[in-house]
């Protein structure tokens, strides 16, 4: 068996355990990254990651978990993959014990389970408050003992810009820029797997972290890959407002026992220490009593939305809520939850064990991604893999919290194995590939490089990225109407169409941020327009996409995975039926059950 | 309701490494809740001196935003700390930016602290394991001794502890408290434990944990609250340790 | 890595193995600098002071002491051994790490940053003083000045002030150095039982400091307390 190169583009959860399975098996990695990996976006999940463990007695199972994740994604899942995933669970929360991650622990020395939104039982383990970071760094250690070992190479500060296609549009490499010296190269090799994760930028404050843009996954749409359920946008419930960007507050802190409330009387402007119990409004419990403060996100997300905008309950008039952890106590809050209160402290300066936190809703992620087959990551194209929340394939409508973290690992772990599989099994591989089809895609790629140099106008990058994030937000998240979205597809178009005059202020190579920032604004600018045309199409209410006109579940009609192809500047739409065979969908609602 | 106010900005911008430094300020308006970052997007929004010249956009690292990924490192007012969470409020103004002056300087607040990470490659800093396949859970480990490690876990390669370390400069080669950190944590860990004497050895090599003269501005200086002094005097005595029993027996 | 090294955006070259580090001597020299200042050179100090100790009892008896240690076999080869080469190797290695420090106490002016800027420059003047004394004390005078000898330099206001900051940095480096040697070994690690160290380490450097200056006095004031012992 030869050794093949397989080049990784991102090293969040997903990419890195993607670098482990491949080095694992004998071959060689080539890993990109915008960021040093270990100060990928995965750092910032807080809360925890999913496994039916059931070590609380609590009966739970692998099944049940994957019945939560189905329902909870209002059954808009293909589910034997799903299914594939909830079972892997276990052994893929072991691995990481083995690797070092600084679990929580009981008394007894073995793994400590909370509890998270969307189901009854305690399956979500966690690492403090800060168990993305921990995972992260324990994947990237095991990188590092494989690049210590001459299996791996990293290319940090090197951002993806396409894949090199061959003549008859097989993957044969990537071509990617260096942010330090500007210079464009392409690299090639056989099998390429996509991790570059979230899109939050395009939603400007969002609580992903910067390089979160979707620029890879809207470059690789506009070559020709498909994209699927890109309507499918997560709002999260509680956040605090920022002026760079919105920081998440975990629903692990209601796991923990946080509750949520408004005072009963609206403008009651008193300080919320101060309000008796009997004067607060605990909305979430008393709508949902089975889950209380523990519903799925969208089913929060909106419930607050009612609260603030129909009933006109939100604190100071605002679109915002209380979150209060004040009752419960200190000590516990500072070991399990030390490291989310932190940042409401340092960022807003009260101490949350003290004050009642006030939280607001903001995009959290996408279920929607690249289409990926139903079998082991691979795209449509052949040589193109994708793993982690850049592909769309385990989450559905909605996704459960701590579910994320196990998804990119179990995406990951797929996607290695079947990335040299496939290298292995082609006929003619990259080597033999003519050196003209990588010149042909370089050159390409410096040409846009160079038309953005050289353009004229008066529009500046960040102008434009705020008013796309601010269209977005208003139109694209928690309430969606037809005509809104259509507003905002011509909003979008016209934005594209100032892009062309954007005039930088830095036009010279090295280290020229502006320069990377502006490339990619042209591509979050299509994935934008892809978000609300396939959010305009779909006449219907379901998990995260609620439109009031259409307030419910439509499976006849949308009981569909949207699957978009693009098609020079305009976007062609399938809708593949969704494979149900496990479990039948069933009417979703959180109130009884 | 207040007018206007402006915050003064003054960034010591430097082209690439071989150009001079050279000031440049820049006037922002004030809305609440500002952050250095939020500046720093404001001045690539609208690139103008406070004395109306053109100029470029300031190059940066940033990440989360949130002080987890440890990106944002510079010299804020004199001091080594992350930008995310440097809240313009809590400032005194003008507010002084500067690059990280122990690691090669890329381009303005952009630092290359590639070393870290070779360090921590140098000083085998993970737990090995077998493999991905499916062998059962790790080691039990006891609450309070993963309260412990979770802290050194939380490290977020910032490079502060660098920045502020007198024995971190171009005449020395200590690895800084950071990498002996890992090193700490990587011996507490059941499996890790199992190679601590590798790991041992090494931080007694170039830059090693001899390096280490106490002026214990690391500990005042990482955003996470590490117990860095801790975790260099316990390494300390782990290497001593290790030397005396090496010599004796190996 | 210096600050001088320029960053640039080349591929990184293949993969390649990285292998663990191995221990260089820079560990061994570090920790024989370390243990130099506590045995022997701490232990001298302490010796030193007691002998001296005996100005504060009598004229007589310190001359007595004085003249009982010039007198020890083997001498040449014990001082060498003992006092001279440890001495000679702690300081100048000392100004060696010195050397690969910078300072920052302009911008980092916490306690223990201080600490370590003092430690340098308090051991620059110790080195300095000592080097004087033993020159003046063993080589010059061949270690035969008594009492009055040592009376009478003392009463010149230079040397008297010499005395007083060469005391006072022994004092301070010796026991800073104690609490250096506590966190160098490992003996104190945790925060607080570091704190302890540095009461400890702090208080010792104290008694040596007031002990030294009481000898200076008893020279200066021929003061001599524990007289009554003698009689
Ligand atoms: C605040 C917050 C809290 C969360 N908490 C939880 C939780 O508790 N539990 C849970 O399960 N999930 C949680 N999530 C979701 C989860 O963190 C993410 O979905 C997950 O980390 C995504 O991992 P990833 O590997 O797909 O991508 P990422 O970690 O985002 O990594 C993407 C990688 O791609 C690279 N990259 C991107 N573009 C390019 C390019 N053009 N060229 C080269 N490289 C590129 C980046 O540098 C990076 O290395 C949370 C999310 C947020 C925002
Ligand atoms: S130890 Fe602290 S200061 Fe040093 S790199 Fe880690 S987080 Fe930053
Ligand atoms: S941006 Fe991540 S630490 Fe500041």
């Amino acid at each position: 068996m030869s050794s093949t190169k397989v080049i990784l583009i991102g090293g969040g959860l997903a990419g890195l355990m993607a670098a482990i399975r491949v080095a694992e098996l004998g071959h060689s990695v080539d890993l990109f990254s915008v960021v040093p990996v270990r100060r990928s976006h995965s750092v910032c999940a807080q809360g925890g990651i999913n496994a039916a463990k059931n070590l609380k007695g609590e009966g739970d199972s692998t099944w049940q978990h994957f019945d939560d994740t189905v329902y909870g994604g209002d059954f808009l899942q293909n589910q034997p993959l799903v299914k594939g995933m909830c079972e892997a669970a276990p052994g893929i929360i072991d691995l990481l014990d083995r690797m070092g991650v600084t679990f929580n622990r009981t008394p007894e020395g073995l793994l400590d389970f909370r509890r998270f939104g969307g189901t009854l039982y305690h399956r979500t383990a966690f690492a403090g408050a800060t168990t993305g970071q921990q995972l992260l760094y324990a994947l990237d250690e095991q990188v590092r003992r494989f690049e210590s070992e001459g299996k791996v190479r990293k290319l940090e500060s090197w951002m993806f810009l396409s894949a090199v296609l061959d003549d008859a549009g097989v993957c044969r490499g990537v071509s990617a820029v260096s942010l330090r010296s500007g210079e464009v190269r392409t690299f090639p090799s056989d099998a390429v797997i996509v991790a570059t994760g979230g899109i939050g930028a395009i939603f400007r404050q969002s609580t992903n972290s910067v390089a979160c843009t979707g620029s890879a996954q809207s470059a690789l749409f506009q070559q020709g890959v498909h994209y699927a359920n890109p309507e499918m946008i997560q709002v999260h419930p509680t956040a605090i407002p920022g002026e760079d960007k919105c920081r998440l507050i975990s629903e692990s802190v209601r796991g923990e026992g946080g509750r949520v409330w408004v005072p009963k009387a609206a403008g009651d402007g008193r300080d919320p220490r101060t309000i008796p119990d009997a004067e607060r409004f605990y909305f979430l419990e008393e709508w949902y009593p089975k889950y209380g403060n523990l519903v799925p996100r969208d089913v929060a997300t909106r419930a607050i939305h009612k609260v603030v905008y129909e009933l006109g309950l939100g604190i100071d008039g605002k679109n915002m809520v209380y979150l209060d952890v004040t009752h419960l106590p200190r000590e516990m809050l500072t070991r399990k939850l030390g490291g989310v209160l932190e940042i409401y402290e340092k960022f807003v300066g009260l101490d949350p064990r003290d004050h009642p936190m006030k939280v607001f809703p903001a995009q959290h992620y996408t279920m929607g991604g690249i289409w990926v087959n139903n079998e082991n990551q691979a795209t449509n194209v052949p040589g193109i893999f994708a793993a982690g929340e850049c592909e769309y394939q385990y989450h559905g409508a909605n996704r459960l919290g701590a579910n994320s973290l196990l998804s990119c690992l179990y995406g990951g772990m797929l996607a290695g194995p079947a990335a040299v599989k496939y290298a292995q099994s082609i006929a003619k591989s990259a080597e033999s590939v003519s050196s003209a089809v990588y010149e042909r895609e370089q050159k390409r790629q410096e040409e846009i490089y160079d038309r953005l140099r050289s353009q004229q106008g008066e529009e500046n990058p960040i102008s434009l990225w705020k008013e796309m994030g601010e269209t977005m937000t208003q139109h694209a998240t928690v309430i969606r109407y037809n005509k809104d979205l259509q507003a905002a597809d011509a909003k979008l178009a016209e934005l594209q169409d100032r892009y062309h005059r954007i005039n930088l202020a830095d036009t010279g190579r090295w280290g020229n941020q502006s320069l990377h920032f502006t490339r990619e604004l042209g591509n979050m600018l299509v994935l934008a327009r892809l978000i609300v045309q396939a959010a305009a199409l779909r006449d219907e209410s379901r998990g995260a996409h609620y439109k009031p006109d259409f307030p419910d579940r439509d499976d006849e009609h949308w009981l569909r995975t949207t699957r978009a192809e693009y098609d020079n500047g305009s976007f062609k739409f399938q809708f593949d039926p969704v494979d149900t065979s496990l479990i039948p969908p069933r009417k979703r609602s959180y109130t009884s059950s | 309701m207040a007018e206007a106010k402006t915050i003064l900005v003054r960034v010591k911008r430097q082209a690439g490494p071989q150009d001079t430094p050279q000031w440049e300020e820049f006037s922002i308006r004030w809305r609440p809740n500002m952050n250095v970052i939020a500046c720093l997007i404001d001045i690539a929004e609208n690139p103008v001196t406070s004395d109306g010249r053109k100029t470029t956009p300031v190059s940066y690292e940033a990440n989360c935003l949130e002080e987890v990924c440890g990106a944002c490192a510079m010299v804020i007012n004199g001091h080594s700390r992350q930008a995310c969470s440097a809240l313009v409020d809590h400032l005194e103004q003008p507010i002084r930016l500067e690059p990280m002056s122990k690691f090669p300087l890329v381009r303005d607040l952009v630092v290359d602290r590639q070393r870290m990470f070779n360090d921590a490659k140098r000083m085998r800093c993970w737990v090995p394991i077998d493999g991905t396949y499916a062998i059962g859970p790790g080691p039990r480990i006891a609450p309070e001794r993963q309260e412990v490690a979770y802290a050194l876990s939380r490290c977020i390669f910032c490079g502060n502890c660098l920045e502020v370390c007198p024995k971190v400069n171009e005449h020395g080669d200590f690895v800084g408290a950071a990498i002996v950190n890992q090193v700490r944590l990587f011996n507490m860990h059941p499996t890790g434990a199992m190679h601590a004497h590798e790991r041992l050895r090494a931080v007694r090599g170039p830059g090693g944990i001899q390096e280490c003269d106490n002026a214990q501005n690391c500990v005042k200086a990482c955003p996470k609250g590490i117990p860095l002094t801790e975790s260099n005097n316990d390494v300390n005595r782990q290497a001593l340790l290790d030397s005396i029993l090496g010599w004796m027996f190996h | 890595m210096s600050a001088k090294t320029v960053a640039t955006a080349e591929i990184p070259p293949e993969a390649a193995v990285v292998p663990a580090a191995v221990p260089d001597r820079s560990y061994f020299w570090d920790k024989i600098h370390s243990l130099t200042g506590i045995i022997p050179i701490g232990a001298f100090l302490v010796e030193h002071f007691w002998s001296n100790s005996y100005a504060l009892v009598s004229a007589d008896l310190y001359n007595r002491q004085s003249s009982d240690l010039q007198t020890i076999p083997w001498r040449v080869p014990v001082e060498a051994l003992l006092i001279w080469i440890p001495l000679l190797y702690h300081g100048f290695y000392g100004i060696y790490i010195w050397s690969r420090g910078k300072a920052n106490i302009s911008r980092y002016s916490y306690g223990a940053n201080w600490m370590y800027v003092m430690q340098r420059w308090t051991g620059l003047v110790a080195f300095v003083f000592i080097g004087w004394h033993v020159y003046v004390e063993r080589f010059l005078t061949q270690g035969r000045s008594n009492y009055f000898d040592v009376a009478a330099t003392l009463s010149h206001p230079l040397y008297l002030s010499f005395y007083v900051i060469g005391i006072l940095a022994v004092s301070f480096h010796f026991g800073n150095g104690l609490w250096q040697f506590s966190n160098k070994w490992g003996l104190a690690v945790g925060a607080h039982a570091q704190r302890k160290a540095a009461w400890v380490a702090g208080a010792i450097g104290v008694l040596f400091a007031v002990v030294g200056l009481l000898i200076v006095c008893a020279f200066v004031f021929h003061w001599q307390p524990f007289q009554f012992y003698a009689q």
